[in-house]
């Protein structure tokens, strides 16, 4: 079994050992190994057992995690390796067992393969990382249409992969017109954002301005134009 | 060559270095639905595991639009975001988690056993594109690519949070490291997404065995110099065994029919002109109205 040594001015002030999935550093009560020190983050960093692995992952935390003199985002565990975290220094120490991660024996097939990690405590801890980055973690987004001209008015909210628009009775935005075809244009929700795509029918679709015959990507503040009917696109902050 | 169906092709490849390939496809060109799956698991139980998983999401979605009811007969809740046939290939995939996870954890032999998954499902006006782990999802439309897929990869959802940049995620150890399969849990959520076809349209269906090899822009170069479908997926496995081919290799393509054509009649474009001349006097009238 691997093991993690907690050491503060070289001396040992507790053992651990690593029997569970995943272990967890940082100066709150809720981890596996707490430091209760101000230079330690709440949740500061955690180590992960995938395979044969063991692999530290610094949660954004205010002053860094170091293996050696190296500030790292996330990093394979070697044996005899050490994490400094403040002024403390935590020393990995794997088991006979899982040779695999002594230095310099890659063991063939070792991170290479494809690996599930144990994803409730993962969910967990992600949610912990997300809470622990508040910096960067980018807010989710809803994308919005608010109508500019024509005879509606309002906002539409984008709640769906998928709007379209059109004269059909299926569309989530209906508009009427003689040329404007049963689905006129479509916005989906994509892994990139949004994406706004001419359908059919004889209403062109514009993008500030321009004539789309394909699809584009939606930036905020963009201008649709269908017939005599005109949007703007945002994103507005969910929540 | 333009036809006015869909074209669809598909080849799995056991690469260089693995002993069994574990991956496992279908193509199902009446039924629209195109599955790829990347097993994992030692012995047979990662080939077991993908195979099952591709034969499910196709009898379940079969079932379903065979059955001719409108009634929303899913495993699980629905997705409200989704349209029906969206919230089918959602169920679909559900289930076969459920039947990978209850193996898993009842065989000793297929303990530890999951897979990826990727669906893709082509209906006259939708496109569904659906994916659990690293497999992924291409379009190539109108000289661009884009992923119609998200990875459940430790770095991926860094990436998203903003915790680590894309440059570090593709040196970073952990990038085989799964946050989702189907078999390691009860339930499992895929990601679904949903997109409006367009006339030749062309989506790759692969498992990490390629796209570790081959990057996006160059997966869209070979695409566009891609002849029929199955040439196409020659020239990708030929490129990944190329290139080592460290891993199994799967890739599906399908072609969306050109047809745009039919639809250029001359009635269209007069129509066309009309339109445009009635949305300018409509616009004149508002702009005179005080």
């Amino acid at each position: 079994m691997a093991r993690l040594v907690l050491l503060f001015n070289d001396q040992v002030i507790r053992e651990y050992p690593f029997v569970k999935q995943s272990m967890t550093i940082g100066r709150e009560a809720e981890n596996d190994i707490q430091i209760d020190n101000l230079a330690v983050s709440g949740f500061h960093a955690r180590i992960d057992k995938t395979g044969e692995s063991f692999i530290l992952t610094d949660l954004q935390s205010t002053n860094g995690t170091f293996v050696g003199d190296k500030k790292i985002v996330s990093h394979k565990l070697s044996h005899s390796e050490k994490i400094n975290i403040g002024k403390h220094v935590i020393l990995f120490l794997a088991s006979e067992k899982e040779d695999g991660v002594l230095p310099g024996s890659e063991k063939e097939g070792g991170l290479d393969k494809t690996m599930i990690l144990d994803t409730a405590k993962q969910r967990e801890l992600l949610a912990k990382q997300e809470s622990a980055a508040p910096r960067v973690a980018k807010p989710k987004k809803i994308g919005v249409l608010t109508f500019l001209d024509g005879s509606k008015e309002g906002e539409i909210e984008l709640t769906k992969k998928l709007t379209r628009i059109g004269k059909a009775g299926n569309s989530e935005v209906k508009l009427s017109g003689l040329f404007m075809g049963a689905t006129s244009a479509t916005i989906s929700k994509r892994p990139s954002g949004y994406a706004i795509s001419f359908a059919g029918g004889m209403t062109k679709l514009k993008i500030n301005g321009d004539v789309v015959k394909n699809s584009v990507q939606l930036n905020d503040f963009d201008t649709i134009e269908l017939g005599s009917y005109r949007f703007q696109f945002y994103q507005k902050d969910l929540g | 060559m333009q036809t006015d169906r869909i074209r669809a092709s598909g080849i799995t490849d056991v690469g260089l270095k693995r002993e069994e390939n574990e991956d496992s496809f279908s193509l199902d060109d009446d039924l629209g639905l195109y599955v790829v799956a990347d097993g994992m698991g030692g012995h047979l139980a990662g080939e077991v595991a993908s195979r099952i998983a591709v034969d499910l999401v196709n009898k379940s979605f079969r079932k379903w639009k065979e059955s001719e009811t409108s009634d929303l007969d899913l495993y699980g809740y629905k997705d409200p975001s989704l349209t029906d046939p969206g919230n089918h290939i959602l169920s679909s995939i559900r289930l076969a988690n459920r039947v990978v996870f209850e193996m898993a954890t009842e065989n000793n032999e297929c303990h530890g056993m999951g897979t990826t998954i990727v669906a893709l499902a082509v209906m006259p006006d939708l496109i569904i594109a659906a994916n659990v782990g690293d497999s992924r999802i291409y379009l190539v439309r109108g000289g661009e690519i884009e992923r119609l897929s998200k990875d459940h990869t430790v770095v991926a959802e860094q990436v998203e949070m903003g915790i680590m940049t894309e440059e570090e995620a593709h040196h970073s150890p952990l990038n085989h490291i799964l946050t989702r399969n189907l078999g390691a849990n009860k339930d499992v959520r895929a990601e679904v997404f949903e997109i409006e076809p367009a006339p030749n349209d062309r989506y790759i269906l692969c498992t990490d065995g390629v796209s570790d090899l081959i990057l996006d822009e160059e997966i869209k170069r070979i695409v566009e110099e891609g002849d029929g479908p199955e040439t196409l997926c020659r020239s990708f496995i030929d490129e990944v065994l190329k290139r080592g081919g460290h891993d199994n290799a799967t890739v599906v393509s399908v072609y969306l029919p050109d047809i745009e054509q039919k639809k250029q009649g001359i009635l269209r474009k007069m129509g066309g002109l009309v339109a445009d001349m009635l949305a300018g006097i409509q616009k004149a009238r508002k702009n005179i109205r005080p």
